[in-house]
């Protein structure tokens, strides 16, 4: 049974519904493929969806499917196919390398294979374009929006007149639907024109012709001359020639060399927004495109070009609308942005040294106070901040406990009027992260406030410790004056432009520095990959045209005041106690730098086996290492970028920084085995330089310190080896125990073994006992047999005598016969003698019989007797 | 070199066969869920096993009994031990111990793999004494120097050692528990079957204190450094008498695997810079000869010819390998590879022919190996990538649908059609489920940077010990580097320390001293002790000295590792 069990195998569970039975997704699960194009024929729009029922990406994209279906089963069939089941016809004819695979068709066109990320927005929106591949464009003012737009837009001029179809009309359309299957984001858009004096309006005159529209260089239109009309060559056309201002990227998840490959052109701004392609306007998307054709607008004659000019004023309103908008949204991450007049201020630190500033943004309430406002109309009167200011001093020293990097409001109320109120909402930030106040001004520079620069200086000199000069903090906003038109082009450092989906991407941004707190997934980075830098538009500033402009132009002069973003590890806790001080990019000037202790900071990264095994020596030494004089730190390199000078290129690596001469640092030879002994010495031997001189009181003093240090590291070591000893003893006690066990159990041993002897004695003696009775026994049965023997001897003597009998009693009878013969009548006398001469013989047979049955009898008692014994 | 360019071509277009649209839509993966359908994969399996087939070796899943098949030492249930751990479950971890250390039995006439064996049984028992104080288990007071698992460990491995006693040192395949290596047994060996002590062996030797675990275990492992062909690469089989390569196949996969991950594996655990060089030549020699677009080929070892243009399911766990030692970038082109392979099939066929882009006949299985999580649960420390949690996904629905049955999960016979087979490896409960776990858990003390340790007093002094840095031997056990040091070389230092502690204190007297032997003499003294540990080969260490940096490090990682996530890879340029 054994080695059947081994051959047992078992078929593939047998394919069930993938989809639920309510989803208007047609769930083909055995793998009809032939039903499924049976199926294309009813319905003009068809979507397939084959997928793997074990496979975890089609799982996760089937939820997507369902939404989309939902959306669109009235327009779109939605077949899905277990293209798995290996005897179903779709495994049977498809080879796919993975799953889910997404096929469209557009009645016979088709499959248009779609390769954009698995989420339903993205779907349905290409899915929408496969049903309209075509924009119709009725207007003028239609032809303008469609040109103004950022993606690239081929136009088709038709005139259907007279003929039901104009010719080429096919032919373009098909090159539509032909361009998704190339360009399966869809960035190509195509329209068709069939107003004359519309096409006019691009310099379309004859029915038949194809228009590409581009921003920066002159629009082109197709060279039907030089390239046969074809669906594909106009596809090619305008995916070869378009114009690029501003690209998506959309990393599709499996290995790629996108990123590497667009960023080793040259430095990139790569810009964050979420993204919804469903959505009917993008404002904020509208507003990004429009710095990048200004950066890219380099010919200025080009500005005549009458589609530009329509641009423009198309542009306009779009442009307006936004701005509400982005206030709206700013106005959800810093509460105080509703109000209209505001000013910054900077208070005084703690101490020079302090890296931290509490900085408040202080403005006039005028939806608290009873004061009929002026909430709509942003206006600011230079009187107003200044009562509010002087309100604001008398009041600052509670602000001055604000620790923390949110931002706190609080209200109160005017020194002067009792009908105003204040808000002051206040927090701490990082020197180096002051731009908290640019965001604000970016905002209050909009031309309709009020709040001029010039009573800006004037509160500057009214009350100088408080009030900083924004000027020192953030000179990137003082450029203003250059001009970012055709920017590109007057640089040598020209920016390649990016729009990622925070939606989808944002983990990218979160590994540029982008912060995990925020709500707003909007985010700007320049990243060079050649310097190995990037920097970062500060997050709190909100992504609009002019911070965007401002981060583009501060990039691009000689003397760049951007800062190479240094990425910080939000995981590790301030507060959390560790024997071994745990420092990032942000606490690392202050535990090395600013410490008054010695500093052996040791570079680790948690995925490198090299310093993980060696965690346990620096814990050891941090308990070792008096730790009033000595700080054992360590910084996860992968999580925290660190000054150029800090850098190192191998892990571990163990630098020491001694007290006084923090500057000097000094690196532990990397050939040496890192052990506690050499550290020790490697401390030793650096650290030791101070104090040859003749003591003085501070030096008697220092010199007491360390012997009380000494003191209770020997209190500490007598700890130790107390309870070293009290585990010896333990040791001991068990192991007493243990050989008293082990004693016990030899007792018992030998004990067993007497018991186990005297039976084996016993055992012994009942042996002999046995053999002694089997020997008797035996002796017995062969008496018994000679007896036997004997007795059969004599039955055989006994027979013989028989026999000779039977002789002498038939002789006798012939005697006998005779006699009478000649005395008596001879018949009947013959019959009589012959009747006595059987009788005697039949009755020793049977007597005889008798005795051998006696014989066999005695035989297998002897016989059972002598198995006994054997048994 | 005409086939070696060949097959360049095709390969580049096996590269470019890519995934499209994923990544995106498990952007949301939720970890916490997928860690519980995790830990329920393991109780089914676990408790089937229990139920049914203990106290054999291992589970028949279709036939719902037991088997023996390395031996018959209740392997499932020894080699699931540490995984009850991992997943917290204390108690179930206590009960174990006691039916092991009454159950299990090493007199038995058995002839057992020697590597099976030790991977398993050894490797399984270190683990669970050195884990058994974190489980709760009133330990004695010599722990972790000693102890019951420790004891039965070491019982384990000395039924091996008559193996090795061959005139080259390297050990024969398989032994008899009871009276040691059977005559007239072959004396083939597997390259891994020979290089795959060093973790286990080195950490018994440093426990117990007997160095003669580890002197095997180095001998066997320089005898096949002595071996490599003359382009320095090691084949497949050798004969353990004569030292000649029967099978001159040279990879990364089956048969020789866990040679290389032992040479790194062992470099880190006892800082031997020696082990750790002879891996950098091997792998020098594995870049030139067999890589091709980021796959693996297998080449013949002394031209270097490519003999097998196949990725094997055992090689997967190359990336995480190269992953402690800092290649991350690397290891993540040759990830991405792989994982295509399961997009395809649901699982990794034992043999994968690549320029076919299809399974190779007869190895269509795919036993629920571990090496690609294994893999991936690396990477996943390392570059916090959400497509390594996505294989994660990906590896929990294909076992649950595809080989989930009523007693336990079944062995894939064919992944072509997804047969499946009556069988269920030890490892998938030790490796498969402990390194799925293991992604899903980021907080697991397992992955314990440091933050974290444990102070124990032993009578030989006091150890700062589970302070992070696990090394895992290739059946997933976890040895504890920490506790290496608390019985050996802890009391070596011990003394040394105190006088260097006396110094700190007493700067003012001694500082001449120090001053003094700093210069001419402290570097030197210092210098010595490396070499000490490093021992005897002299032209190796020689080399050391040459290179710039230590061998026992790792490049930092790259300004563009920021961006290398969700299959973005770049090329460096120099």
């Amino acid at each position: 049974s054994c080695s059947r069990a081994k051959d047992v195998t078992m078929p593939a569970k047998l394919p069930v519904n993938f989809f639920s039975t309510r989803s208007p997704v047609i769930d083909l699960f055995r793998g009809q493929l032939d039903y499924a194009d049976q199926l294309r024929q009813d319905s003009e729009i068809v979507l397939y969806f084959f997928y793997a029922p074990w496979c975890g990406q089609s799982i996760a994209a089937k939820e997507e499917i369902d939404h989309v279906a939902s959306r669109l089963s009235d327009q779109v069939l939605f077949v899905a196919v277990n293209c798995w089941w290996n005897q179903g016809k779709c495994r049977k004819q498809k080879h796919f390398f993975y799953f889910p695979v997404i096929h469209l068709y557009h009645r016979s066109f088709g499959p248009i294979e779609y390769k954009g990320p698995m989420s339903a927005v993205y779907i349905e929106k290409f899915v929408r374009r496969v049903m309209t591949p075509l924009l119709y464009i009725s207007s003028r003012s239609k032809l303008l929006d469609f040109l103004s737009n950022y993606e690239p837009g081929v136009v088709g001029f038709f005139e259907f007149n007279a003929s039901p179809q104009p010719p080429g009309y096919l032919t373009f359309f098909t090159s539509a639907l032909h361009s998704l299957k190339k360009d399966y984001l869809g960035t190509i858009r195509f329209g068709v024109v069939t107003d004359k004096r519309v096409a006019e309006e691009i310099s379309l005159v004859h029915s038949g012709s194809v228009y590409l529209h581009r921003h920066a260089n002159t629009s082109l239109i197709y060279p039907k001359d030089i390239m046969n009309f074809t669906a594909e060559n106009i596809c090619k056309w305008a995916l070869e020639n378009r114009e690029m201002l501003i690209r998506w990227l959309r990393p599709h998840g499996g290995k790629s060399l996108l990123l590497n490959n667009e960023l080793k052109k040259g430095p990139a701004l790569l810009i964050f927004i979420p993204y919804n392609p469903l959505a009917e306007i993008h404002p904020l998307l509208d507003e990004i495109t429009k710095v990048a054709l200004e950066y890219h607008k380099c010919n200025k004659s080009q500005a005549a070009e009458p589609d530009l000019q329509h641009l423009g004023d198309s542009d306009s309103p779009a442009f307006d609308s936004s701005v509400p908008d982005a206030h709206l949204k700013f106005s959800e991450t810093f509460p105080i942005a509703k109000y209209p007049c505001c000013n910054t201020v900077v208070l005084p630190q703690w101490h020079s040294i302090s890296r931290t500033h509490n900085v408040c943004e202080l403005c006039v309430n005028q939806t608290l106070g009873v004061k009929p406002n002026k909430v709509h109309v942003p206006h600011c009167n230079f009187l107003e901040i200044e009562a509010a200011l002087d309100s604001f001093y008398l009041q600052e020293h509670t602000f001055f406990q604000v620790i923390s990097n949110t931002i706190e409001c609080s209200n109160f109320l005017s020194f002067y009027s009792p009908f105003s109120y204040y808000t002051a909402c206040c927090r701490t930030v990082n020197r180096h992260f002051l731009s908290f106040i640019s965001s604000e001004k970016t905002i209050f520079q909009t031309p309709k406030v009020a709040f001029s620069s010039h009573g800006k200086k004037d509160n500057t000199q009214f009350s100088i410790p408080h009030i900083e000069d924004r000027n020192c903090f953030i000179p990137d906003l003082n450029i203003s004056s250059t001009n970012i038109t055709g920017l590109s082009c007057r640089t040598n450092k020209t920016l390649n432009l990016y729009l990622l989906d925070s939606n989808l991407f944002w983990i990218y941004a979160e590994r540029l520095g982008a912060s995990r707190s925020t709500h707003l997934k909007e985010f700007a980075a320049i990243v060079d990959l050649k310097e190995e830098v990037h920097y970062v538009l500060d997050q709190n500033q909100s992504l609009v045209g002019p911070t965007l402009e401002n981060f583009i132009k501060n990039f691009s002069v000689l003397y760049s005041p951007l800062k190479r973003h240094l990425v910080d590890d939000p995981s590790v806790h301030l507060h959390e106690e560790h024997v071994v001080t745990e420092v990032t990019t942000n606490t690392f000037h202050e535990t090395v730098f600013l410490s008054a202790k010695n500093v052996l900071l040791f570079y680790y990264a948690q995925w490198c086996g090299f310093c993980a095994s060696l965690n346990h020596i620096f814990i050891q030494l941090a308990r070792l290492l008096p730790p009033d004089s000595f700080t054992v730190a360590r910084i996860d390199v992968t999580r925290n970028d660190l000054p150029w000078e800090f850098m190192t290129d191998r892990l571990p690596t163990i630098l020491f920084f001694p007290h006084q001469r923090k500057e000097q640092s000094v690196k532990f030879p990397e050939d040496f085995s890192v052990n506690l002994p050499n550290l020790l010495k490697f401390i030793l031997h650096h650290s030791s330089l101070s104090s040859s001189e003749p003591c003085t009181k501070e030096c008697l003093h220092k010199e007491s310190v360390l012997q009380q240090g000494h003191i209770s590291h020997l209190e500490r070591e007598i700890q130790k080896l107390r309870s070293e000893i009290s585990a010896l003893h333990q040791a001991h006690d068990h192991l007493e125990a243990q050989l008293s066990e082990a004693r016990r159990e030899e007792q018992k041993l030998q004990q067993q073994k007497h018991t186990l002897e005297k039976q084996h004695k016993t055992l012994q003696l009942h042996s002999e006992q046995l053999q002694a009775t089997y020997d008797q026994k035996n002796q017995e049965l062969l008496e018994m047999a000679e007896k036997l023997q004997e007795l059969a001897d004599a039955s055989e003597n006994l027979l013989k005598e028989n026999a000779l009998l039977r002789i002498l009693v038939a002789s006798r009878g012939g005697k006998l016969q005779s006699k009478d013969e000649i005395k008596e009548p001879l018949q009947s006398e013959q019959t009589f003698s012959e009747d006595n001469d059987i009788s005697p013989s039949t009755a020793t047979a049977a007597s005889e019989e008798k005795r051998i049955d006696n014989i066999d009898t005695i035989e297998t008692t002897a016989e059972h007797n002598s198995g006994n014994r054997t048994e | 070199a005409a086939m070696q360019r060949f097959l360049g071509s095709l390969l580049c277009l096996c590269a470019l066969r890519l995934p499209a649209g994923t990544g995106t839509a498990a952007r949301g993966l939720d970890v916490a869920s997928y860690r519980e359908r995790v830990r329920a994969m393991f109780y089914h399996a676990y408790e089937h096993y229990l139920e049914s087939a203990f106290p054999y070796d291992e589970l028949r899943p279709l036939t719902c009994d037991g088997q023996d098949t390395w031996g018959s030492f209740s392997l499932t249930l020894i080699d699931a031990l540490d995984t009850l751990l991992i997943l917290g479950n204390v108690s179930e971890f206590q009960r174990v111990v006691n039916v092991l250390q009454e159950g299990v039995d090493f007199d038995i006439d058995v002839n057992a793999s020697v590597f099976e064996t030790n991977i398993r049984v050894v490797g399984g028992l270190l683990s669970a004494h050195l884990l058994s104080r974190k489980a709760g288990v009133e330990v004695e007071a010599g722990w972790p120097c000693s102890g019951p698992l420790l004891r039965m460990a070491e019982e384990a491995a000395r039924k091996l050692l008559p193996a090795f006693q061959t005139p080259t040192g390297m050990p024969y395949g398989t032994v008899n528990l009871l009276h040691g290596v059977n005559p007239g047994e072959t004396p083939v060996t597997c390259t891994a079957g020979i290089g795959t002590f060093i973790v286990e062996f080195a950490t018994l030797s440093h426990l117990t204190g007997d160095p003669v675990f580890e002197d095997v275990a180095r001998k066997a492992l320089k005898a096949l450094w002595k071996n490599r062909s003359d382009i320095g690469l090691v084949g497949n089989h050798i004969d353990v008498i004569t030292a000649k390569w029967v099978a001159q196949d040279a990879g990364i996969g089956a048969g020789v695997d866990s040679y290389f991950e032992y040479l790194v594996k062992g470099a880190i655990l006892l800082q031997d810079k020696e082990l750790m060089s002879m891996f950098l030549e091997y792998n020098k020699a594995i870049k030139n000869y067999t890589k091709f677009d980021d796959w693996y080929l297998w080449v013949q070892m002394y031209k270097g010819t490519v003999s097998m243009p196949v990725f094997q399911s055992l090689e997967a766990y190359w990336p995480g390998l190269q992953s402690l030692i800092g290649d991350v970038d690397n290891a993540m082109r040759t990830f991405l590879n792989y994982y295509t392979v399961w997009k395809q099939f649901g699982g990794l066929p034992e043999f994968y022919n690549i320029p076919q882009g299809y399974t190779v006949d007869k190895r269509e299985g795919y036993p629920l190996r571990p090496e690609l999580i294994e893999s991936a649960m690396y990477l996943y420390r390392a570059t916090r990538d959400p497509t390594l949690l996505e294989l994660g996904r990906d590896a929990v629905e294909s076992i649950e649908k595809i080989s989930k049955v009523d007693c336990g999960f079944a062995t894939i016979k064919d992944l072509r059609d997804h047969r499946l087979d009556n069988r269920m490896e030890s490892f998938f409960l030790a490796e498969t489920v402990k390194y799925l776990y293991l992604l899903f858990d980021p907080d697991n003390f397992i992955h314990n940077d440091g933050s974290d340790f444990d102070v124990v007093v032993t009578p030989y002094g006091e150890c700062v010990l589970s302070a992070g840095g696990y090394i895992f031997n290739t059946e997933a056990h976890p040895i504890d580097p920490a506790a290496l040091h608390c019985c050996r070389k802890r009391r070596e230092e011990q003394w040394e320390v105190e006088d260097l502690m006396r110094e700190f204190y007493s700067r003012k007297k001694t500082k001449k001293f120090i001053l003094k032997r700093a210069p001419d003499h402290g570097e030197g003294e210092n210098a010595k002790d490396p070499e000490d540990a490093s021992s005897e080969k002299a032209g190796e260490k020689r080399n050391s000295k040459k290179s710039s940096h230590s061998l026992l490090s790792c490049p930092s990682q790259s300004f563009n590792s920021k961006l290398a996530v969700l299959g973005q890879v770049f090329l460096d340029n120099t």
